[in-house]
């Protein structure tokens, strides 16, 4: 496999990255400025040899988007399997138009339901594929026809989640930890079994809250909204929960490097940041990036309001994070991406241009605020803790800073 | 990646930075570490090592250059349990090891363990002498074998370590360990606390490192949490034990979501002794010395009513509103306080083995033993929080 030194010149965005907002830009993003090419870029010639036929299953959303441009670049043959719902390929903010048909002249589209399993058993089998990566699938049942189809498989490469852990008060995940069979990624578990029990050289990859930009699930928009309106934050508990967040590029990456390598044989690794997070860290670290002022943290205690449907968060009220020190140590992985780095990364390519995926929805903030309101913002103090900065309601000593 | 003796924040921030886009880079903690010193294979078990492995590990360790060790120990507190611990391993591994504990040998602070129970260690071949940091030269005696490592598990401030420091210089000790604490680290809301990150300038310990940094070519600073084990000097789920023995419900801070990292003192000393092996590797670095697991206070409580086979009975309450000083009515910070060991994993290829479930059920063991739970004890502050 092409070996990486870092990824220094831009694929996604025109250099500098002041470019974009200007004045908005935190100062470590311009001191240390991140940028991500796929691997492959400066190894066109090299890779030919390797050139692999790749099928993804998915590619247009989130992670595929990314992870198929780093595979055309390294020179394979990408074969996005969708049904055409969504456009095959969309110029992504900052590429440039030379950078983008290349791409969409080369990557090629399989159109097709995968639920519709002697459909995919027929045309899979009918074109032969070396690898697949499987981004969208959640069900063993959806992997048995791939691999049905494709008996000379060289790696089934699969994306699952660490949300398939058994919850614990011991931390972080490791990729031994317990498996939680009642979890609603359950799907992700029976479908890493059902790899194990065949005889296919397969590769898990568990990430947990993956974010940046064309993020469909809005994490880190959740945030970005409410600064932007200049709202309070609303957390949930103490604020200390402790998460983690992965930059889309890094998953990219990653799944880029356990292509072909032996050491990932069989194995599964959990893919994120280097570092965790609290909740409250969260806020604050959405607001650098944005350059938005210090954020108000509203806490509250989601047993006194009945949200109904909507969800007033968009984490698991819980610690859940995971160790990512078996990629690093078995496939020389990190992270390009540190928190705020990231964050800043995904809002001047996307929320930072007025692109989002959810409309603003302050229902359930409304909620919260109206009956916090006579409490917290008339008692807020600075926090005790020697050297935290934060303020908070009357309720808390400290936030678990 | 070993680095050569440099000072401390460089060393450690490119150790951190040294993974900046380097992917597709073989790995450096490789199995071969683990493979090639017994010793860290050995320090997965909880049994005191038998003689025979002993024997074969005097012979690897021969091999691999026997060492004459200093173990400077304090005389109380958290710590004092370390250096008992390490000296057992290096002892083990063939080692000269002679520990210089602080203050004097018929002092009252002797009479509590694990200085009670230092003949496990003079049969074990330790030289056991006390004396003053201020003149360790005095205390170990002039004319002696010059040390090839001196560890200084002594002080947290230039005060206890910079004549330590001095003294191991002038005698010519090719190694200098210091163990430091974790609690330099500036709080953050990123967590865990990785070698590297920004500490508190003004903490005594940093004032150490640095000074040992530029004093000494081969350097390296150990940052401990909280531990447990036999032999320890200050309680620590003993706090715990007490309160569910007497089914006392355990008053917790906050949430109960802090998190902490709670270590077997068998880990600390199994990763200081690979250092004292591997001199090289662990040049100009710093080691977060703990386990590679944090535990919530609610998780430990659980934990701990499970060892004395009780249920667990959790009261929480917020120290400001009841009045009471959070750092006096409960033995951990009232934060999250969590570090990880990624220098000594990558590094040393050290490996964790400290399994909280079951290291507190030998926990209980003893302590149930010791008769500590039929003792009378007042519990005010616990009175107070429960009644508020």
């Amino acid at each position: 496999m092409a070996a990486t030194v870092s990824l220094k010149s831009s694929l996604l965005l025109p250099s500098p990255i002041s470019d974009f907002s200007g004045a908005s830009l935190s100062i470590s993003s311009q001191t240390r400025r991140r940028s991500w090419q796929p691997r492959g870029a400066r190894m066109q010639v090299a890779a030919s040899a390797d050139s692999k036929n790749i099928l993804v299953m998915g590619g247009t959303r989130f992670i595929g988007v990314f992870l198929s441009r780093l595979l055309v670049k390294e020179g394979h043959q990408v074969t996005l399997f969708t049904r055409g719902k969504a456009p095959i390929t969309q110029q992504l903010p900052g590429e440039s138009d030379a950078e983008y048909a290349e791409f969409s002249s080369k990557v090629l589209h399989l159109k097709g339901d995968r639920q519709d399993f002697d459909f995919v058993k027929t045309s899979l089998s009918a074109k032969g594929f070396d690898v697949v990566y499987d981004i969208n699938g959640r069900e063993a049942v959806e992997v048995a026809p791939i691999l049905d189809a494709l008996p000379n498989l060289e790696q089934y490469i699969y994306c699952s989640s660490a949300g398939v852990y058994l919850k614990s008060d011991l931390l972080p995940h490791f990729e031994t930890d317990a498996v939680d069979p009642k979890s609603r990624h359950k799907g992700k578990l029976e479908t890493e079994s059902l790899l194990e029990s065949r005889d296919v050289n397969w590769t898990s990859i568990r990430p947990v809250y993956i974010y940046g930009p064309l993020n469909y699930n809005p994490v880190e928009e959740w945030f970005f909204h409410r600064l932007k309106a200049g709202r309070p934050i609303p957390v949930p508990g103490a604020g200390n929960q402790i998460t983690q967040l992965g930059h889309v590029k890094d998953l990219a990456t990653a799944f880029g490097l356990v292509l072909g390598n032996p050491k990932a044989s069989k194995q599964v690794f959990n893919i994120s940041g280097a570092k965790y997070v609290t909740f409250d860290g969260l806020a604050r670290a959405c607001a650098k990036a944005g350059g938005f002022p210090e954020p108000e943290i509203v806490h509250y205690n989601p047993k006194d309001f009945d949200f109904g449907k909507k969800k007033a968060f968009p984490f698991r009220d819980q610690h859940f994070f995971a160790s990512i020190e078996k990629a690093t140590s078995e496939l020389g992985c990190t992270p390009e991406y540190d928190l705020v780095e990231g964050l800043t990364d995904s809002y001047n390519l996307d929320f930072g241009r007025g692109t989002f995926r959810k409309e603003a929805d302050f229902t359930t903030d409304d909620m919260i605020l109206g009956k916090k309101l006579v409490s917290v913002w008339a008692s807020r103090r600075p926090c005790k803790a020697d050297g935290c900065l934060g303020v908070m309601s009357a309720v808390d000593d400290r936030h678990g800073c | 990646m070993a680095l050569s003796s440099t000072t401390a924040t460089a060393a450690a921030a490119s150790f951190v930075s040294g993974h900046r886009g380097g992917c597709s880079r073989p790995s450096l903690s490789s199995p071969s570490f683990v493979s090639a010193f017994p010793r860290a294979v050995a320090a997965r078990t909880r049994a005191p090592p038998a003689p025979a492995r002993s024997a074969a590990m005097t012979v690897r360790a021969q091999a691999a250059g026997k060492k004459s060790v200093l173990i400077v120990n304090t005389n109380s507190g958290g710590h004092a349990v370390i250096g008992f611990y390490l000296a057992k391993d290096l002892l083990a591994a063939g080692h000269s090891v002679t520990v210089l504990t602080v203050g004097d040998a018929a002092s009252d602070k002797m009479n509590k363990p694990p200085f009670s129970r230092f003949s496990e260690l003079t049969s074990a071949g330790a030289r056991t002498v006390w004396g003053d940091p201020s003149d360790v030269g005095a205390a170990v005696g002039g004319g002696g074998a010059a040390f090839d490592v001196v560890v200084d598990n002594n002080g947290k401030d230039l005060d206890a370590v910079k004549p330590v420091a001095d003294w191991a210089k002038a005698a010519g000790a090719g190694q200098f360990l210091f163990v430091s604490s974790a609690g330099i680290y500036t709080p953050t809301d990123e967590l865990p606390h990785v070698e590297g990150d920004a500490v508190k300038e003004s903490a005594g310990h940093v004032g150490v490192e640095k000074y040992i940094a530029g004093e000494f070519g081969n350097w390296a600073s150990f940052r401990p949490q909280y531990m447990i084990g036999s032999g320890n000097n200050k309680d620590c789920e003993e706090w715990f034990f007490d309160r569910i023995v007497r089914g006392r419900a355990v008053p917790i801070p906050g949430s109960g979501m802090q998190l902490t990292n709670i270590t077997h003192v068998r880990d600390l000393a199994s990763m200081l002794a690979l250092a004292v092996e591997n001199p090289g590797a662990a040049a100009g670095k710093i080691f977060n010395c703990v386990s590679d697991r944090a535990v919530t206070f609610n998780g430990l409580v659980k934990m701990c009513a499970a060892a004395a086979g009780a249920e667990p009975n959790i009261v929480y309450y917020d120290p400001a509103a009841v009045g009471v000083d959070a750092k006096k009515a409960f033995p951990f910070r009232n934060m999250h306080f969590y570090a990880e060991p990624r220098a000594a994993k990558e590094a040393l290829g050290w490996t964790s083995t400290t399994n909280l479930p079951e290291d507190l059920k030998e926990r209980f063991a003893e302590y149930a033993s010791s008769g500590r739970g039929e003792k009378e004890m007042s519990f005010d502050l616990d009175d107070k929080i429960l009644s508020a």
